[in-house]
């Protein structure tokens, strides 16, 4: 909302008190300042010039020549287009050096072969307004060589406060309303403001009904011997100031006071409306009407109207109608100022996405004691500017209001304790005395009067009271303390543990393992979904989703991770990523409807496929070693692999080359290469093809299984022996199986088994694979002998013939 | 002993290969022949049994004192040719510390992590726990029991994106639902911190992103007052920059909190005024405020006994400040060319 120190001015005397100290003020004090600037800084440099004389240029019938009076001595000869232009006018002149809006600098210039020494402006070329007929010609009263700014009253700064800010303050939506805070601030007295309403003729009253159980208040005044003329320049400035475009006399009133006082009203010509007066009801299915803004609208029955009889003339707090409206024949008026419930306005226009001056104010609760404040103010201002203009009735006034201003108890004690201040009965009760309440001390606490405008939202309990002598007093001014408890360490709860296993998970990942970790969005992509063949899985969708190409929620963090693979892909060679998040499960949800909550780690790792890649570099290869780390350091040494069966494979993973990881009795995750299809469908093809493989890894499975840290063994006492051994074996062999056969034949001696090659085709003939691993055999009791191996050997080969191959020799 | 000083003489000759050894490999070889059998000490040595019983004893004597000279003289040339080697090698060479060295593939945590840990560790050692929430929350707990009713005009700025059509059901628009839920589960006094995802559906430019990182802070206990507040969030500050930095509180208007502040810190990163605090000096960091009585109530906490305060750090735009991030929009992103920078 603008506000402008001018207007400011005529509700608190602001003598020696600058704009910024005002903006520095109600920012620190009120509501967040976004602006401050001057107003049309421009008009302080065109200055009023005399014109003395006008001729035709001579070689233009349509260019004028002057000569101008500016004051300061010298004649001007100015060419002028404007037909409006004549001698004996005062006007608004630009000279040379002068910067216009639209970056529009004024300089001696030849027009036509005349030279022109600045401009006489029109009020559009000097930023105010739209009116372009021709020169703006000024009262016949103000000083020429003066600058136009500070004879027409125009000179004025404009703060701009953030609507949101005073979402909760009624009262400050108008001019008046930040003049009580302004005032209470710097220790002002606030101006008298009369809005009582002038005597009026004993005329029949105009009939008004309200139907609607969303109005609670409707005073309707009529007034004769109006016009719609121009306002007077004092009234326009104000308006322009403040951003709002003067239209005529009328409807600048309207708006004024609505700018003023904060109450929105409505002018209608009284001609245009039946004489069965004015019915507010709720719009009825399939009605519509045109709004001012000349659209057609489409009601529904949860909007309300004001009817002229049964015919809509305005969609009540936010929109008059077009065809009521004060025309240039206007003389009589019907003037509306009503009380309407904030959320039926809101809602009418949220869905007609029109906001207005009016609806934001009626959406803030007004004061229900304003509309006859705004009929009475409106009024006497214009008798002020046109003195003929005459009541013919008193004003109806419908409506089940009640005043809202209530009483509250405040304890200055708790007003210490919940600002953590020493802040004396007296100045409690001082600054809310200064702020517009009415204070009474009843023994040790205070028995606050809280005004209507304060009281229809703002100010309902004790809390808000604290506020206001919070705020007034500067926060500043509150001495910072040390917050003190008994600190218990937390506790090693699931949230904690939660925690705790991510950390572990995340650490070992991008640490050991060399990951990237990412978060992602937690909205999955449609197309995804559909690559993924996930489309008819659950998920909580949303239903005003604005973000392109996805409405749901994923349900693991699967499909996140793998969309990332191809955009990746295409800048890196490798592509290894993990996430840790959440996903949502809504059929299994909670009875109040909360979908379940999954805790998740997933990995990708996707590398450039190679023809001859080694056995132990595949993606699938390097995540297992991978997860299986993360998984054990996590503290779970137990985690085993299982291989994977293709009625357990999720559906991104391949339904063979994968393995489930398990943790005692759970199994916790799977680790697979990504589907065949859907590696191509994710674009993992061309330039891009990847050996690509993904782990998905439940947070919430681990944290049900059993931990068990790494169990210690005593040292060897005897040096070990490593052998290496080679076999040539069928290819349907499993490597699995060859290495518990190896370690089986050692009776107990075998320490460890690693395979360190696996060979097939070239020069191993077709149908079989060659592999060889390390064995390292090791004896509790006693340093083992050449013999000790020879036995071990021995049993080797006929293990290894008994699965149908043949141990190599050197 | 004449033959030591003959130039021409066995051992003189010796010394003088000796002496003249050009490296550690010639010296070596000459180790060998000087010293062995066939050198001057050994061959007085070989001549021995052929020499009458009454000179053996003076040519043994002589034997070993050759032996020892050319002992002496040869690890004198081997410390001197040690030094040249070593003053070789401290030279150098050919080293070209503009090489690069051979890469090494590293992982890393995403920055959000980074500062979440940050903040975590922090108000842990105060004493705070740590709690999540979900992303996919009711209604009520989002709203309602924040003291926001249907229709309340501050929905408007909430831009809720909502999961079903009764709206019973909505993604969290903030960290602050977890106050009731935390309400609901803790016995007062508690400090409790809720980093989380939080969603708003609005436009996304490069400082609006529809989904972010907020960090919830709350605080309940005896007396607990604005002043608590200030100290924390000084607090809070310290540990996040690394040094004190000046606040001020501003009204600020939140159904959940009253009073409620706009809390701004000092720019840490001018005196003067600069693109990041908008040449204000000021940058406006997180909404706070006293809990509001109605969501004491709300989380079945009496108002008249305890009292609390709650605040909400933007943590998105807190990982941007502190690595000089300039588009929100990287942080949700999955683009290796921003993960890797951290
Ligand atoms: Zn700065």
């Amino acid at each position: 909302m603008k506000i402008s120190t001018r207007w400011l001015g005529r509700h608190v005397d602001l003598t020696g008190i600058s704009p910024k100290q005002i903006a520095e003020a109600l920012t620190i004090h009120t509501a967040e300042v976004e602006g401050l600037e001057p107003f049309l800084p421009h008009l302080g440099k065109v200055v009023v010039g005399h014109v003395l004389s006008r001729e035709k240029h001579p070689d233009a019938d349509k260019l004028g020549v002057c000569q101008v009076d500016v004051g300061d001595g010298t004649t001007r000869q100015i060419v002028c287009g404007a037909a409006n232009v004549a001698g004996g006018q005062r006007v608004a002149v630009a000279l040379p050096g002068v910067e216009l809006p639209g970056d529009f600098k004024i300089k001696v210039s030849k027009i036509r072969g005349v030279e022109s020494q600045g401009m006489i402006c029109s009020e559009r070329e000097l930023g105010l307004g739209d009116e372009h007929a021709g020169i703006w010609v000024l009262p016949e009263s103000v000083a020429i060589g003066k600058p136009v700014a500070l004879v027409l009253g125009l000179d004025d700064w404009v703060i701009e406060i953030d609507n949101k800010s005073l979402t909760h303050r009624p009262d400050l939506w108008g001019h008046r309303g930040v003049g009580i805070e302004v005032a209470a601030l710097f220790g002002r007295e606030l101006k008298r403001l009369d809005t009582s309403l002038p005597a009026n003729a004993s005329g029949p009253v105009f009939p008004v009904r309200i139907e609607s159980a969303s109005c609670s208040r409707y005073v309707a005044l009529p007034i004769d011997g109006v016009s719609p003329r121009r306002s007077p320049d004092w009234l326009r400035a104000l308006l322009f100031a403040v951003g709002q475009r003067p239209i005529d006399l009328l409807v600048d009133l309207s708006n004024f006071v609505m700018l003023d006082i904060g109450q929105p009203n409505h002018v209608f010509d009284r001609n245009a409306l039946s004489k069965d007066g004015i019915v507010v009801r709720d719009a009825r299915p399939g009605e519509r009407m045109k709004t001012l803004d000349g659209v057609e609208r489409a009601l529904v029955p949860s909007d309300m109207l004001i009817c002229s009889g049964d015919a809509p003339v305005a969609l009540a707090g936010v929109m008059g109608g077009e065809g009521s409206k004060v025309a240039e024949g206007t003389r009589s008026l019907l003037l509306e100022v009503a009380t309407f419930q904030p959320a039926v306005v809101r809602r009418t226009s949220q869905r007609l996405a029109l906001r207005t001056d009016s609806s934001a104010r009626f959406e803030k609760n007004l004061d229900p004691t304003l509309p006859m404040q705004a009929a009475g103010h409106f009024v006497r201002l214009l008798r002020e500017i046109e003195p003929g203009a005459t009541l013919p009735c008193p004003p109806t006034d419908v409506g089940p209001w009640r005043d809202p201003a209530r009483t509250l108890q405040v304890r200055p004690e708790r007003v210490r304790q919940l600002l953590g201040d020493d802040v004396p009965d007296d100045e409690v009760a001082g600054i809310l005395t200064r702020l517009g309440f009415g204070v009474e001390k009843q023994g040790t606490v205070l028995a606050v009067r809280v005004p209507s405008a304060r009281a229809t939202k703002d100010v309902t309990i004790e809390q808000d009271l604290v506020e206001e002598v919070g705020r007034t007093r500067g926060y500043a001014r509150i001495p910072e303390r040390a917050l003190v408890a008994d600190i218990a360490p937390p506790k090693r709860d699931e949230g904690w543990n939660r925690r705790m296993l991510a950390r572990a998970l995340q650490d070992r990942l991008a640490g050991g393992a060399r990951f990237r970790e990412t978060i992602s969005y937690s909205f999955v992509a449609d197309d995804l979904l559909a690559k993924l063949g996930d489309e008819n899985e659950p998920h909580v969708r949303v239903i005003n989703s604005g973000v392109e190409g996805a409405s749901r929620i994923r349900r693991s963090v699967m499909p996140s991770l793998l969309g990332l693979l191809e955009p990746n892909r295409r800048r890196r060679d490798t592509v290894a990523l993990f996430e840790v998040g959440k996903g949502y499960v809504p059929e299994c949800s909670s009875p109040k409807g909360e979908p379940a909550e999954v805790h998740e780690l997933g990995i990708v790792l996707a590398a450039a496929a190679t023809k001859d890649a080694r056995f132990d570099a595949t993606s699938l290869a390097r995540l297992r070693a991978s997860a299986l780390d993360a998984v054990r350091a996590a503290g779970f040494a137990q985690v085993v692999e299982r291989p994977l069966t293709a009625e357990d494979a999720p559906r991104w993973a391949h339904p063979v080359r994968g393995v489930t990881l398990h943790v005692g009795d759970a199994r916790v995750g799977f680790v697979a290469e990504l589907e065949p299809r859907l590696r191509r469908a994710l674009g993992l093809v061309g330039d891009v093809d990847s050996d690509a493989a993904a782990a998905l890894i439940s947070l919430d499975a681990l944290l049900n299984a059993e931990r068990k840290p790494a169990a210690f063994r005593s040292l060897p006492k005897f040096p070990g022996v490593k052998v290496d051994v080679a076999v040539l074996v069928p290819a349907t062999v499993r490597s699995g199986d060859l290495a518990a056969a190896l370690e089986k034949s050692g009776k107990g001696l075998v320490e460890g088994v690693e395979l360190f090659d696996l060979y097939a085709g070239g020069s191993v003939e077709a149908g079989k694979k060659s592999l060889a691993f390390h064995v390292r055999l090791l004896a509790a009791d006693r340093t083992l002998t050449e013999e000790d191996v020879q036995k071990y050997l021995s049993r080797v080969e006929r293990a290894v013939g008994e699965l149908g191959g043949a141990v190599r020799k050197a | 002993m004449t033959t030591s000083t003959d130039p021409n003489s066995p051992l003189s000759l010796a010394l003088a290969q000796l002496r003249g050894a050009a490296d550690l490999e010639a010296l070596k070889a000459l180790e060998r022949d000087l010293l062995g059998k066939s050198g001057p000490a050994g061959q007085i040595l070989a001549s021995i049994p052929t020499l009458p019983p009454e000179e053996r004893k003076s040519a043994g004597a002589r034997a070993n004192e050759i032996k020892r000279a050319l002992e002496e003289a040869l690890s004198a040339r081997k410390r001197e040719l040690e030094d040249v080697a070593l003053a070789a090698e401290r030279t150098g060479g050919d080293f070209d510390a503009t090489l690069p060295p051979a890469p090494l593939e590293r992982g890393g945590l995403h920055p959000v992590t980074r500062v979440v840990r940050d903040l975590e560790d922090l108000f842990t050692s105060m004493g705070y726990t740590i709690l999540d929430g979900p992303e996919v929350e009711l209604d009520w707990y989002n709203f309602e029991a924040l003291n926001i009713p249907k229709d309340h005009p501050a929905r408007d700025a909430q831009d809720t994106f909502y999961c079903d059509p009764e709206g019973r059901v909505v993604l969290r628009t903030h960290t602050s639902p977890v106050q009731i839920r935390a309400m609901e589960r803790m016995k007062p006094p508690f400090r409790a911190i809720v980093p989380g995802k939080v969603f708003r559906n609005e436009a996304v430019d490069a400082s609006h992103e529809h989904t972010f990182h907020q960090m919830e802070g709350l605080v309940v206990g005896k007396d607990v007052s604005v002043g608590h507040l200030i100290g924390a969030m000084k607090t809070l500050l310290r540990g996040v920059f690394g040094k004190d930095i000046e606040i001020r509180l501003r009204p600020g208007y939140f159904p959940f909190v009253e009073p409620g502040f706009e809390l701004d810190a000092r720019c840490p990163f001018c005196s003067t005024g600069c693109r990041v605090c908008k040449q204000s000096t000021w940058i406006e960091l997180l909404p706070c405020g006293m809990v509001h009585p109605n969501v004491l109530k709300s989380g079945g906490i009496d108002p008249e006994q305890w009292t609390g305060f709650a605040f909400g750090l933007g943590l998105s735009r807190l990982v941007m400040l502190r690595y000089g991030i300039d588009d929100v929009r990287h942080l949700l992103s999955g683009d290796l060319r921003f993960l890797e920078q951290f």
